[in-house]
């Protein structure tokens, strides 16, 4: 499966900036699998693990843990904190 | 325009947005309103907003119908500034428009707690050093917290 990540504002700094093009192994299938799958790469990435990480998912905010489907656009984003 | 929804560099006019929303309907009997400004903070040179252009705006419209529907709204606004700001420009307006206030009151209230930990926008400061991103407060999450728990009472 295929899927392309981006990482917003606070988590850009620590995970790079931009999106980045993933070709997931078969048995990764949802956020938290996903998360596992970063972090093997880059140790950083088990910050994402945290329940008060949000994620977007083709543009619209998803609760985790979330099934991912071929094609997915994933935006992993700190607490909001507008206003 | 019922609801009324705009995230922009483009800096806020709280005044003018209070203009065009009292006196418009014969029965509101109340508007409340909320600005929300930059605030001179330890070293903080600006103060930055960044967005998820599109997500945003979709967040800000469904917590704005909410509004309009628990509290029978003749109109709801929010505007957010996004981009680089300095101190003491405005960030946010929030307003409501009701025959009566506390609906107006409470609504406005709901949606500046509820905006700020369900709409995605993310605060940096910058300083002469740098920038560092500013982290959620427990008070806020709270805050949120406290009108969801409120919604999900009335709904059972």
């Amino acid at each position: 499966m295929h899927v392309r990540i981006r990482y917003m504002a606070a988590l850009r700094d620590r995970l790079g900036d931009g999106e980045t093009a993933h070709d997931l192994p078969a048995d990764v299938t949802d956020s938290e699998a996903l998360i596992a799958h970063l972090t093997r790469s880059d140790a950083a990435a088990a910050a994402l693990a945290a329940p008060e990480i949000r994620l977007i998912r083709n543009d619209r905010i998803v609760t985790r843990p979330s099934a991912l489907e071929e094609g997915d656009r994933l935006a992993f984003c700190p607490p909001f904190t507008g206003g | 325009m019922p609801s009324d929804i705009r995230v922009s560099a483009e800096p806020i006019d709280a005044a003018a947005l209070m203009a065009a929303l009292t006196g418009q309907s014969p029965d509101d009997g109340a508007v409340s309103s909320f600005v929300g400004q930059v605030r001179a903070e330890g070293d903080l040179v600006a103060l930055e907003l960044e967005h998820y252009p599109g997500v945003t705006e979709a967040a800000l419209r469904e917590l704005s119908e909410q509004a309009m529907a628990r509290w029978s709204l003749s109109q709801a606004l929010i505007h957010h500034r996004v981009g680089r700001m300095a101190v003491g420009e405005t960030i946010v307006v929030v307003a409501a428009s009701a025959p009566h206030r506390r609906a107006a009151l409470e609504a406005v209230s709901f949606l500046i707690d509820r905006l700020k930990t369900e709409a995605p926008f993310w605060k940096r400061v910058h300083t002469a050093q740098g920038h560092y991103w500013v982290e959620a407060r427990d008070s806020d999450t709270a805050a949120s917290q406290y009108w969801r728990d409120q919604i999900a009472q009335e709904d059972a």
